[in-house]
C-alpha cells in the first residue's frame, strides 16, 4: 500500500459561484462612489472627513462591541464600513465630529448588534442611526442652515425645505436636470441623482441589490406624487421633483434594498417597495417632516416580516396526485 | 483489470451474525455474494479470485456499508450458472444476475412485485454538471440502445419509455420514432423531478418520490450494459467514467467495477495532495471521497479532481437574508426560512411550515449563498433526521 494523502471531505455543493458578504459589501461601496466623490467636490474636504470618521468609528463599534459580547470579530467584511458609509451620507458636511461618531454608534450597536448581529436588524441600521440623530439634534439636519458658510453658484436652498417653506413654486427653482447633475443642497451622499442611479444600476445588474424593491420604489413615488400633482397642481410638487430630492435615490438604491429587513419574494418586494414610495410622498405631502423617507423605510422595515409570508407554493405542495 | 478490486455491499456489517462470505473464500468470475443468508443485496464478483478482507464502510451519516476485497487469481474462470439469466429474458431472472452492472439498471424496483411504476425515462443526460459520460454513450451504439430499449419493454411491459436526450446532439435524428425528450443544457431541466414536470406533465408532489409517481430514471449506459449482458450471455463490468484532472481536462476511460480510483488516476498520470478533494458525481450533488481506494462504482459516472486552494470555504456566518438562494430554487423553498430553522435542528418545523419535503437536491442554493451557509448539507441531515424520526414513530406506534 503506497502513502495516504488526507483529503478534504466535505458535503455537495463543491463549487460556489465566489461571492460572499465581504464582496457583495465591497461592491456597495464601490456603487456608493460617484455620489460620495461628487459631495466631497461640492462641500469640500469637510464631507470627506464626514465620510471617513463615519466609516472608521462604525467599524471601530462593531469590533468594540463583539469583543465585548465575546462574538468573533469580522470586521474584514466591511458590514460596518457599509452602515457607517451610509450613515455618513446621510449627514451634511458641516456635522460637528461627535455627530458622527454617536450616529455611527446608534447604527451599527442599537441598529444591528443588539439584534444578534449582521443578518438579525429588522431594520435598516443606518437609518435607525441617522433617525436618532435627527430626532435629537435636528437642527444639524436643516442643510440650509447648515450649509450657509458655502457659497455655490446654484440655488443654494435643499430643494425639500423650500418646498415645505415656500410652498410649490419653490419647485421652480430646480429644473430636474440639474437636480439629477447635483445643483442642490442636502446631505453629503445624497445630492448627486445621476451618481446614484449609476451606482445602483451597477448594482442592480450585479446581482447585489433585488431590483424589484428599486423598482417598486420608484414606481411608488412616481405614482403617488403624480395623483397629488393632478388633484391640486397649486399645492403639491412633481413627481420628478420627489424623486431627485432629499433621500428618495438613496432609499431607493442602498436603504430599502438592505437584505435583512427587506422581503425575498416577488410580490412581497414589489408591495414593500411601493409602500415606501407611497409613504415618502405621503409624509413629505401631509405628514410634519420635510423629508418623510427615513420613516418610509422604517415603516416598510416593519411590515418586511409579515409581507414577506406571501410567497408562493412549493413544487409539488397543494397539488393531489397520490 | 488491477490485482485487487474492492466491492461494496449496501449492508452493514453486523458483529453478532456469522457472515457467509468469508476470507479466504473463493469467488468466481459472475458470482453473486451475499453478506449474510437472509441478505437480498448482493455485489458480483467481476472475476475469479480470492477474498482477503472483509471491513466495514462508512458513508455519509454514518451509515454503515461493508467492502470486500478481491485478490485476483489470473483465472477469470466463469461462475456455473452464470449465462442461465439470458436463457429467458425476464425481469425476476435479470434482477436476480444484473443489479450490479456498470449504469446500475434499476431493476430491483422495477421486479417490485409492488411496482407502481408505468413509466421510465432513459437518460441520456448527465444527472450533474461536467459529466460527459451519458451524452458520450447516448451518441454511441445506436443499435444497441435500441435493442435495449426494446428488451426493457419486453421484459416489464411497460410500453412509456421516454428517452430523454441534449437537445443539440448531433445524431438527433437517429432517435426517430422513440418518445424523445429534449432537453437543453441547462442544469435546473435536467433533474429529473424538472423532466416530469415540464415534459411528461407530472405534477411533482411534495415528500414523494419520481417513483411513488410511477416514473424510473435509469441511465443510458444501464441500457447498453443490459444490451451487452444478454448479447454475452454473461454480465459485464467495465464501467465508463469522465475524470476530470484539476485543471480541467476532461478524460474518458473505462475501468473495471471495484477499481480503486487511485489506479485511474495513476494510470491517467494525475496526482493528488495533501487536503484536495476527491468528488464522485458532480459538484452539486456528489460526495467526496476520502480515500483513494474508494472503488469504481456501478452507478460513479464521474470523478472530479479539485486542488486544495480551489476548495471554496464555508462560513460559520448567519443567513442575511440576501435572497439568492429563492431565486434559484427550483422547488420554490423558503430557503432564506427554512436554513434557520435547519440551524436550529428544528426539522418537523422545517417540513410543516417551510417545505423541507419539496426540495428537490439540486443543491443550487448552497451553491449561491452569499453567507456561504453549506445549506444543503443541513438539507440533507434534515432530511435524513426526518426520515429516522418518522420510522421511529412508526416502529413505536407498531408496538403501542
Ligand atoms: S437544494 Fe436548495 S435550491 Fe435545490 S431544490 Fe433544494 S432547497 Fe431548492
Ligand atoms: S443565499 Fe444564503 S445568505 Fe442569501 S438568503 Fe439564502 S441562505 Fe441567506
Amino acid at each position: 500500500m503506497h502513502k495516504q494523502n488526507k483529503f478534504t471531505v466535505s458535503h455537495a455543493p463543491f463549487w460556489h459561484d465566489g461571492d460572499s458578504i465581504g464582496e457583495t459589501n465591497k461592491n456597495i461601496m464601490v456603487a456608493a462612489l460617484p455620489a460620495i466623490v461628487f459631495g466631497v467636490f461640492q462641500f469640500g474636504m469637510a464631507a470627506l472627513g464626514v465620510i471617513c470618521l463615519a466609516i472608521s468609528s462604525a467599524m471601530a463599534w462593531e469590533a468594540l462591541f463583539q469583543f465585548i459580547s465575546k462574538r468573533s470579530i469580522q470586521i474584514g467584511d466591511y458590514n460596518a464600513a457599509v452602515i457607517g458609509m451610509l450613515t455618513g451620507m446621510m449627514l451634511p458636511a458641516t456635522v460637528p465630529w461627535w455627530v458622527v461618531i454617536v450616529g455611527t454608534l446608534v447604527s451599527v450597536v442599537l441598529g444591528q448588534q443588539v439584534f444578534g448581529g449582521i443578518g438579525a436588524n429588522p431594520f435598516n441600521p443606518a437609518v435607525i442611526g441617522i433617525a436618532v440623530l435627527s430626532v435629537s439634534w435636528g437642527t444639524y439636519f436643516d442643510f440650509d442652515a447648515a450649509l450657509l458658510s458655502y457659497e455655490f453658484d446654484f440655488t443654494a436652498l435643499a430643494p425639500l425645505g423650500a418646498l415645505d417653506h415656500q410652498g410649490v413654486a419653490a419647485t421652480e427653482l430646480f429644473s430636474t436636470q440639474s437636480l439629477l447633475m447635483g445643483n442642490q443642497v442636502g446631505a453629503i451622499g445624497s445630492v448627486f441623482g445621476l451618481g446614484l442611479i449609476i451606482g445602483g444600476l451597477y448594482l442592480i445588474l450585479r446581482g447585489y441589490i433585488r431590483w424589484e424593491i428599486s423598482v417598486a420604489y420608484i414606481a411608488g413615488i412616481i405614482i403617488t406624487a403624480a395623483l397629488f400633482q393632478m388633484s391640486n397642481p397649486e399645492a403639491y410638487a412633481g413627481p420628478m421633483f420627489h424623486l431627485f430630492t432629499g433621500y428618495t435615490l438613496l432609499a431607493v438604491f442602498f436603504l430599502a434594498p438592505e437584505s435583512s429587513s427587506s422581503p425575498v419574494n416577488l410580490i412581497p418586494m414589489l408591495i414593500y417597495g411601493i409602500m415606501g414610495g407611497v409613504m415618502t410622498i405621503l409624509i413629505r405631502n401631509i405628514g410634519a417632516y420635510a423629508d418623510g423617507t427615513l420613516y418610509a423605510i422604517l415603516i416598510i422595515n416593519l411590515i418586511n416580516p409579515v409581507i414577506d409570508m406571501i410567497r408562493p407554493k412549493a413544487l409539488g405542495k397543494g397539488v393531489n396526485n397520490a | 483489470m488491477p490485482p485487487r478490486l474492492i466491492l461494496l455491499l449496501d449492508e452493514a456489517l453486523d458483529s453478532t451474525k456469522e457472515t457467509c462470505i468469508r476470507k479466504g473464500d473463493i469467488a468466481k468470475k459472475g458470482e453473486k455474494l451475499f453478506l449474510y443468508k437472509e441478505s437480498t443485496c448482493y455485489v458480483t464478483a467481476p472475476t475469479s479470485g480470492t477474498i482477503t478482507s472483509i471491513a466495514p464502510f462508512t458513508g455519509d451519516f454514518g451509515e454503515n456499508a461493508t467492502y470486500l476485497v478481491l485478490e485476483k487469481d489470473g483465472k477469470d474462470e466463469p461462475a456455473d450458472g452464470i449465462s442461465d439469466f439470458a436463457d429467458v429474458p425476464d425481469l425476476a431472472a435479470a434482477d436476480g444476475a444484473l443489479r450490479t452492472l456498470p449504469g446500475a439498471p434499476p431493476l430491483e424496483l422495477l421486479a417490485a412485485p409492488d411496482s407502481k411504476i408505468n413509466k421510465i425515462v432513459i437518460s441520456g443526460m448527465d444527472s450533474d454538471l461536467m459529466s460527459t459520460t451519458r451524452q458520450y454513450l447516448a451518441s454511441k451504439c445506436m443499435d444497441d440502445i435500441k435493442d435495449g430499449i426494446e428488451r426493457i419493454k419486453n421484459m416489464t411491459g411497460i410500453t412509456d419509455v421516454f428517452m430523454a436526450i441534449p437537445e443539440k446532439m448531433s445524431q438527433l435524428s437517429a432517435f426517430q420514432g422513440m418518445n424523445t425528450i429534449k432537453l437543453t443544457q441547462d442544469y435546473i431541466g435536467t433533474l429529473p423531478q424538472m423532466i416530469m414536470k415540464n415534459h411528461m406533465g407530472i405534477a411533482p408532489a411534495a415528500g414523494t418520490s419520481c417513483e411513488d409517481l410511477g416514473v424510473c430514471f435509469m441511465s443510458i449506459e444501464a441500457v447498453l450494459s443490459l444490451t451487452r449482458a444478454y448479447k454475452e450471455k454473461a454480465p459485464v463490468f467495465d464501467k465508463i467514467i469522465t475524470v476530470i484532472g484539476k485543471d480541467g481536462g476532461i478524460k474518458r476511460v473505462s475501468a473495471v467495477i471495484g477499481t480503486p480510483i487511485h489506479r485511474i488516476l495513476t494510470q491517467l498520470g494525475l496526482e493528488t495532495r495533501e487536503m484536495d478533494r476527491i468528488i464522485i458525481g458532480g459538484p452539486l450533488e456528489g460526495f467526496s471521497a476520502y480515500t483513494l481506494y474508494h472503488p469504481v462504482q456501478p452507478d460513479m459516472d464521474t470523478i472530479i479532481l479539485q486542488d486544495c486552494e480551489d476548495i471554496p470555504g464555508v462560513s460559520d456566518y448567519p443567513c442575511i437574508n440576501c435572497g439568492k438562494c429563492v431565486r434559484i430554487c427550483p422547488a420554490g423553498v423558503p430557503v432564506n426560512l427554512l436554513v434557520r430553522y435547519l440551524e436550529a435542528n428544528l426539522y418537523q418545523e422545517a417540513v410543516d411550515s417551510f417545505d423541507l419535503d419539496a426540495c428537490i437536491d439540486c443543491g443550487l442554493c448552497s451553491y449561491v449563498c452569499t453567507a456561504r451557509i453549506p445549506i444543503f448539507q443541513y438539507i440533507r441531515l434534515g432530511k435524513h433526521e426526518q426520515l429516522m424520526l418518522e420510522a421511529e414513530m412508526e416502529t413505536e406506534a407498531e408496538n403501542a
